[in-house]
């Protein structure tokens, strides 16, 4: 078995990426594109943590791969409602720049 | 752990508002446009049956669901019958609001509705995942709302900022949600709480862990440094979902800090006297940031976003002072929330009516409300002089108690600058009341030839149609509640006191 360290490295680094394209992207869509790597990083080591203490028998719960499930159905309804808010702002604006998104300020 | 269905009647309250829920959204598919207002009259009458369901049914109950995930006790009844209220409120103050600047009106009265059975599953979780999942019902539900002018740019703009930062702030929670899960394996507020008060020493991951949690419902709360989104989204969206945004959102996700804090942290002393620290100065920042950028503005919805900042900074004062001996700081942050929401809806609900009749809500437009409609500055007067603390009104009792029970418990300092946020809270407030009540007497030639207001016709008559029955009932009743509880506060004291001790004794 791979040792979990492993995966929660690979998990912090995706976390990380995500976070960098969050802050870094400026088009709304690549935007929640990162959104979704941070979730998956989340789910990760969600999924990484409760095999691991299966395979130790640790305690044969399911509450990791449980909250997994739970995540992805939630990201796709947020996806979902980010893209229809997007959509709108297309039509109305023309664009879907978050830098020219800029009507209000302080 | 017994079986699924055990007890599952506790949850009748909920299953009727989801059934609520989608009746409404059922009924508006068939309904023609002329008739459409018997809407609100439906959501009205079925909140008003779940809250009787709930009294009837709840009281006494303390009981744990599906193993300790959902409680159904005394602290989650009455938060629920304050959603109930804040429910029943924003529909009566916004229905006209509704029919004049939203289309799709079925729809929105769907989401708010979801949105309360939301915030009622939000304050009885006691577990992360349900509170998580409650969360984002409460905030799915709001940003549709947000964004449901959909031909206003502004309201677009609010949505996607609002989905955006909201989207970001739940994928930080859930990171931090993971890494308490892959140190602890449990997801319980209760296990947390044990876990956290047998170890002396935190493991880098469980410390990540938790704060990855706050951050992410600092976010939704809006708490300085992660308030940025909440100016632009206040402003853009419609007013009633600004008003919902201030009063019940916060409202809901403090209880579920009190549950979270109360359940998870405070039972591990040594760690939460450190952790203390930081959510003072959290707590201090947000009053101070919240209440000296609200000087600057001119716009009514964006001062009050940064007031209910600053008041997110008082409230986490509390939050900050909880302690397993004394019940005082839970009693005084569930009285805060109460006094903050009914004073918020006493003014939200005379902006809305001031804006059905002028479309307009920057502060310089309420110049002469006084003159043309007494009983809306007067409402906004007495609310804004309770919402900066002034006596007889909620407000001071409120702030009264609060401060009260974050100094007696060493916290000096922070209760000092509370008071000098108020103070200074008190001179913008004062602003606007100005504006009404000073500014208008003996200009209203020259508001007139300013054309951009139109509130005063030439010859100093007036012009506004009379406010609707159902904003001079909220208000009435909303004034009555505000200098009840400025008064008199005994008997909700009493009740909230039931609550917390229902809170602090499922540990």
């Amino acid at each position: 078995m791979m040792p979990l360290v492993y995966f929660q490295i690979l998990s912090a680094i995706l976390f990380g990426i995500g976070a960098y394209g969050v802050l870094a992207r400026r088009s709304a869509v690549l935007i929640l594109m990162s959104i979704e790597l941070m979730l998956n990083a989340a789910n990760i080591n969600l999924i990484a943590v409760a095999a691991h203490r299966e395979g130790l028998g640790h305690f044969a719960n399911f509450d990791g791969h449980i909250i997994a499930i739970f995540i992805i159905t939630i990201a796709a309804a947020e996806v979902g409602l980010a893209m229809a808010i997007i959509l709108r702002m297309f039509r109305n604006r023309g664009t879907v720049d978050v830098s020219q998104i800029n009507v209000m300020k302080w | 752990m017994s079986g699924l269905t055990a007890n599952i009647y506790l949850l009748t309250p909920e299953f009727i508002l989801a059934g609520l829920a989608l009746l409404v959204l059922a009924v508006d598919l068939f309904l023609p446009d002329g008739k459409k207002s018997i809407l609100p009259i439906i959501c009205i009458s079925g909140l008003v049956s779940v809250g009787l369901v709930s009294m009837i049914m709840l009281p006494g109950v303390n009981i744990s669901l599906y193993g300790g995930i959902l409680a159904v006790d005394a602290f989650s009844l009455f938060f629920k019958i304050v959603f109930l209220l804040i429910g029943i409120f924003i529909i009566l103050s916004s229905a006209q609001y509704i029919k004049q600047h939203l289309s799709h009106q079925g729809e929105f009265y769907g989401l708010l509705l979801f949105s309360v059975l939301g915030m009622n599953i939000m304050v009885q979780s006691r577990e992360l995942l349900t509170a998580y999942i409650a969360l984002e019902l409460l905030s799915f539900s709001l940003y549709v709302m947000v964004a449901y002018s959909l031909s206003n740019a502004k309201s677009n703009e609010a949505g996607l900022k609002y989905i955006i930062v909201g989207a970001f702030s739940s994928a930080v929670l859930l990171y931090g949600l993971s890494m308490l899960y892959s140190a602890t394996g449990v997801t319980k507020f209760v296990d947390i709480g044990m876990i956290l008060s047998g170890t002396s020493e935190l493991s880098p991951a469980l410390w990540v862990g938790v704060a990855l949690i706050f951050v992410g419902l600092g976010f939704k709360l809006s708490i300085v440094p992660f308030h940025m989104w909440a100016p632009d989204t206040y402003e853009g969206a419609p007013l009633p979902v600004t008003a919902y945004l201030a009063i019940a959102s916060k409202t809901a996700a403090f209880a579920l800090v009190l549950r979270f804090v109360c359940e998870g942290l405070i039972v591990a002393e040594s760690l939460w006297q450190e952790w203390q620290m930081i959510f003072a100065v959290l707590a201090a920042v947000s009053m101070l940031v919240g209440n000296l950028v609200a000087l600057a503005q001119t716009n009514m919805k964006r001062l009050m976003a940064y007031s209910s900042i600053g008041h997110i900074g008082y409230i986490l004062a509390g939050v900050t002072v909880l302690s397993t001996d004394s019940l005082v700081a839970a009693n005084s942050v569930s009285f805060y929330l109460v006094g903050y929401a009914v004073t918020n809806m006493v003014v939200f609900a005379a902006i809305i009516a001031f804006f059905n009749s002028t479309g307009d809500d920057d502060i310089s437009s309420l110049r002469g409300l006084a003159d043309s409609q007494p009983l809306l500055a007067a409402s906004i007067a007495i609310g804004l002089f309770s919402l900066a603390g002034l006596p007889i009104f909620a407000g001071f009792t409120v702030k009264f108690y609060l401060f009260a029970a974050v100094a007696s418990s060493g916290f000096l300092w922070l209760a000092g600058g509370a008071i000098i946020a108020s103070l200074i809270s008190l001179y913008y407030y004062l602003q606007i009341i100005r504006q009404m009540y000073i500014e208008g007497s003996d200009n209203s030639a020259h508001v007139s030839s300013d054309d951009g207001h139109g509130v005063i016709s030439p010859s100093g008559t007036i012009s506004l149609p009379r406010t609707s029955f159902s904003t001079t009932l909220v208000l009435g009743v909303g004034l009555i509640v505000v200098i009840w509880l400025g008064v008199y506060p005994g008997p909700l004291l009493e009740i909230i006191e039931c609550a917390s001790e229902a809170l602090m004794g499922t540990r």
